[in-house]
């Protein structure tokens, strides 16, 4: 078992909170120039992902990675959500996960 | 006659997690909650996993928030999976750390199930913890793929709210869960104060103190009752509680109209929706 190096549930207001380290994010995607994305946070914010996307990228993309500037993550692994998925659920459990539930994830 | 042939502490033993009868009733220091919580199925994170095992001193079983770790649940993506004849195993990496799992390969159902899964799949995984040699391993039961991504949300925060119903709102209601007043409304030594412990093995299949109701919510509510998520088939339910077909369906009527328990897949599977 490892727990040194987990990956925390980010929007694009926690992201600003943890450059450095791992974070994972959903993003809706916006624009994708070459190695950029751009997405749209849970926050309804814009966020840019770089790294190798993986090809077609669906409406919504989970990131894990680095999170290299405050508005930035370097992605490692990307993963296709689909085209529905429930962004405000997800930007509650960011928040929790973030907030007073933080020691069940960090 | 029932209680002489049907031992429930015995026949549910789950791999000597569950204690005896013997020693729930020797052993005063065996608290309400434990006796309870034994039925239960813990979403978890890794986290709260590695948190308690270290707290454990490397115990066999150990607790989280005060509940009995037996089967839980985590949803998370596989890595290092590797496949072999007897067995598979792989790290799951739910994003607050990761742990070694290993699922046995017995039958052609469990090869088809591993089969489909890759690295960099998204799963949910129904198993058991496992300690051994200061290892902590999870003994997979089911694993699926995820194909609909909001269930990993779903499954956070259900984590959340099992930790807060654990640690706040179980002792709020003082040591014993309406489940238990609800699921036991018919029998009078449940509604004992919390400071007599809910002795739910003891007794519970005594003849002629219960109808076969209560014995077939009871048989649902049971670990090994929930470890398929289709539940139990009622020829099954039949033939453990040696009731005849009849009798048992016309109960199993009543009480999914009292939406006590739940048809799964088909007609003749059925589950108790206290354990969901």
């Amino acid at each position: 078992m490892d727990t040194s190096n987990p990956a925390v549930f980010v929007n694009a207001e926690l992201l600003r909170l943890y450059v450095g380290p791992r974070v994972r994010a959903v993003i809706q995607v916006l624009r994708s120039d070459g190695g950029v994305v751009t997405g749209q946070s849970t926050d309804d914010n814009q966020i840019l992902v770089k790294g190798s996307p993986p090809s077609p990228l669906s409406k919504f993309v989970e990131v894990v990675g680095i999170a290299d500037s405050e508005k930035s993550i370097h992605a490692e692994i990307w993963t296709n959500f689909g085209d529905t998925f429930e962004t405000h659920t997800y930007n509650q459990l960011c928040q929790l996960a973030n907030g007073e539930f933080k020691h069940l994830f960090l | 006659m029932y209680g002489s042939q049907f031992d429930g502490g015995a026949a549910f033993s789950g791999g000597g997690f569950m204690p005896s009868q013997t020693t729930q009733a020797a052993d005063p220091s065996f608290s309400s909650s434990k006796n309870r919580e034994i039925q239960s199925l813990l979403p978890l994170t890794v986290k709260q996993i590695k948190e308690a095992f270290l707290l454990s001193d490397d115990k066999s079983n150990f607790t989280i928030d005060g509940v009995d770790v037996n089967n839980v649940t985590l949803v998370g993506m596989v890595c290092n999976r590797t496949g072999r004849i007897t067995d598979v195993t792989f790290i799951l990496d739910d994003g607050t750390g990761r742990i070694e799992c290993n699922k046995w390969v017995q039958e052609l159902v469990d090869s088809n199930e591993v089969e489909g899964i890759l690295d960099g799949m998204y799963v949910r995984i129904h198993g058991h913890l496992k300690g051994f040699m200061g290892k902590r391993t999870l003994n997979v039961f089911s694993i699926r793929p995820i194909t609909d991504f909001n269930e990993i949300a779903s499954h956070f925060i259900d984590c959340i709210y099992v930790h807060l119903y654990n640690t706040r709102l179980r002792k709020l209601q003082g040591g014993v869960t309406t489940q238990q007043q609800m699921a036991n409304s018919t029998s009078t030594p449940m509604k004992g104060s919390p400071a007599a412990p809910p002795h739910q093995f003891s007794g519970q299949y005594n003849v002629g103190q219960k109808n076969i109701e209560q014995m077939v919510l009871d048989f649902l509510q049971l670990p090994s009752s929930n470890a398929d998520e289709k539940g139990v088939h009622c020829d099954v339910i039949a033939r453990q509680l040696r009731v005849s077909m009849d009798k048992l369906m016309s109960s199993i009527q009543n009480l999914v109209e009292e939406g006590l328990i739940y048809s799964t897949t088909d007609d003749f599977h059925f589950k108790s929706t206290i354990n969901g």
